[in-house]
């Protein structure tokens, strides 16, 4: 009576799920049809491009020639003028250097990924410990400690932004690179900690606890039970805790508006897209492509974690 | 001096967890009373602040800047928690269904959640652009809808929807994997007993899955007001525009005329509402 379908029914489902992954997959075929189309090109509603075009990826990812702008002869002139300086000498010739490198994505993308690695490393280092500790070892407090981390973990980046960058601002670290630099990390530990902490206390409990009685009659103490019985145990969600924060850090856009907004070359890649769209030099074809290159790495991070990370999910660790 | 095997446990699991206390408290709590400190002040970007009292709260609640905001951030939560609810749960109902591929489906449809905004942003933004976008192509030169090309983020009005359509399209795929992995729970003989009493599919529905689900949708309901209410980087990104509270407090602390104390002050009021509906959540879903 159940599971058969008439045609119509199954006409019906067909068209449905042709809607639903039409909504979900758009926007992603738009991006990718235009980072490939030419200018004149970018009016035209058909998603596959009149002729390639693959500058605009090559431009970002520095694989083009250079342009060498030819020099005027006025100026030229000027340049031969011997009460000139070298540094002004210099800074005539700059302007007349490419403007090619105006997105060096490269350099953003190292960015970017440096401070995200960072923040996951250290955020998932302190996760093991406290989840480890609140997962498997009893002592006063513990309940406590556990519902306010997941308490705490609700409350927004948004209502923060004031008081950590006054705080930031109060101990000198919002006036230099690095001290901006530090302050993100720090934020970024703590955006991704509470997560990290559930997840991975979640997942302990599900190892059994004979396995660390078993290693510590053989005389292992709870830290080496910890490293030798628990961690290797746990290396699927240890990866995808750290892929988790991983992403979370590579997304996340206010605070590295906050602080790094005055300092270009360290730009993360939200940011650099940001300002590259607001720009003079916002062209489609470029931007679509700096979509794409920054879609990548997380398409591939979700290829690669796809089952444990929808585990981790519903069992309730959700986190945005 | 022995101690105890528990004392000893005790003392570890303190030292283990300690380091994460520690910054939890550092970053996350004592900012939230630094907040509520300097919601007092007149904060000064240079200089000692000048204790105003509640002259920051008072401004706030005169400022019709502030109410217009307010009903904003209704309207997009709204939106947003409708949409992602009922989209999820068709989804979810659908995917539920035996069909081939449906695993390489159940996938493919997870992507919205996954990419990041900033990579996806902007081609929402040319899908609505006024010159070159699909959008205005199909309202205007195909089904004639419209006499004019409309730039729909570019007007407040008409880009709340279109932040709203973001929002649903973004965020639906969690509605609907949580949604399924309940409805995945349900005993099939319940279906089949209520088949044989003479139940449709429609039947089946209202009788069987939404009891069943009510629970996940309650908690997804009151997640995603949670979420969204402090939800910035999509908005601000698609949209700057359209002013939701975290936008409204983002341009009072750091655009134009900056007034760090005014919106700390604005912050304390969210972060009040937002306690309210954690408590609600903790208490009534996680029922501690």
């Amino acid at each position: 009576m159940l599971g058969k379908r008439t045609l119509w029914q199954n006409c019906l489902l067909a068209l449905a799920l042709g809607v639903v992954l039409f909504f979900c997959l758009f926007p992603f075929i738009q991006i990718l049809s235009t980072s490939l189309k030419h200018q004149f090109d970018w009016g035209n509603p058909s998603l596959i491009p009149i002729k390639l075009n693959l500058e605009a990826y090559q431009e970002l990812l520095g694989l083009g020639e250079r342009e060498e702008v030819p020099i005027p002869e006025t100026v030229k002139r000027l340049l031969d003028n011997p009460l000139l300086t070298e540094e002004a000498k210099e800074k005539i010739l700059s302007r007349y250097r490419s403007t090619k490198d105006v997105f060096p994505f490269p350099r953003f993308f190292l960015n970017t990924f440096l401070l995200s690695v960072t923040a996951a490393g250290l955020s998932l280092l302190l996760a093991v410990f406290g989840a480890y500790a609140f997962s498997r070892l009893r002592f006063k407090g513990r309940s406590v400690i556990r519902r306010s981390i997941l308490f705490v973990y609700m409350v927004g980046g948004v209502l923060l932004m004031v008081p950590l960058y006054q705080m930031s601002v109060k101990v000198g670290l919002a006036g230099t690179v690095w001290g901006s630099l530090f302050s993100l990390v720090l934020i970024y530990i703590i955006q991704t900690l509470p997560v990290s902490l559930y997840m991975l206390g979640n997942y302990f409990r599900t190892i059994p606890f004979a396995l660390e009685e078993a290693a510590a009659t053989d005389g292992c103490s709870r830290i080496q039970a910890l490293f030798l019985i628990i961690l290797p145990l746990s290396v699927p969600m240890l990866i995808t805790v750290f892929v988790y924060c991983f992403m979370i850090a590579w997304n996340e856009f206010l605070f590295a508006f906050v602080f790094l907004k005055q300092y270009h070359d360290f730009h993360t890649l939200p940011l650099a897209l940001q300002s590259l769209f607001v720009s003079k030099n916002a062209i489609w074809d470029r931007i679509m492509a700096a979509s794409m290159l920054t879609l990548s790495p997380v398409i591939l991070c979700f290829v690669f974690i796809m089952r444990n990370l929808t585990r981790g999910l519903t069992e309730g660790g959700v986190k945005e | 001096m022995e101690i105890s095997v528990e004392q000893r446990e005790s003392r570890l699991g303190w030292g283990l967890i300690a380091p994460s206390i520690g910054v939890i408290g550092l970053l996350i709590i004592y900012p939230i009373l630094y907040n509520v400190y300097l919601s007092f002040f007149d904060v000064k970007l240079t200089g000692a602040n000048l204790f105003v009292g509640f002259a920051n709260y008072e401004r706030l609640l005169k400022d019709t800047a502030y109410y217009s905001s307010l009903f904003t951030t209704v309207l997009y939560l709204f939106g947003t928690v409708l949409g992602t609810t009922v989209v999820g749960l068709f989804v979810a109902l659908l995917m539920n269904l035996h069909f081939p591929f449906r695993n390489v489906a159940r996938t493919v449809i997870l992507l919205p959640y996954f990419a990041p905004v900033i990579s996806v942003v902007f081609g929402w933004q040319f899908i609505f652009d006024p010159v070159n976008g699909i959008y205005n192509h199909v309202v205007v030169e195909m089904l004639h809808l419209t006499a004019t090309r409309h730039n729909l983020i570019g007007d407040p009005k008409t880009a709340l929807l279109v932040v709203i359509l973001f929002d649903i399209w973004k965020h639906f795929p969690i509605s609907y994997l949580l949604i399924i992995s309940k409805l995945q729970s349900i005993n099939r003989d319940q279906y089949e007993a209520a088949a044989i009493d003479g139940c449709g599919p429609i039947g089946r529905f209202f009788h069987i899955t939404l009891p069943e689900i009510s629970f996940v949708l309650g908690t997804l309901v009151i997640l995603r007001l949670m979420w969204n209410w402090n939800k910035f980087d999509e908005v601000f990104l698609l949209a700057p525009n359209v002013e939701t509270l975290p936008i409204y407090t983002y341009y009072t602390a750091f655009a134009g005329i900056i007034d760090q104390g005014m919106a700390a002050s604005i912050s304390v009021i969210n972060f009040l509402i937002l306690s309210g509906l954690i408590i609600f959540y903790v208490k009534k879903v996680l029922k501690w």
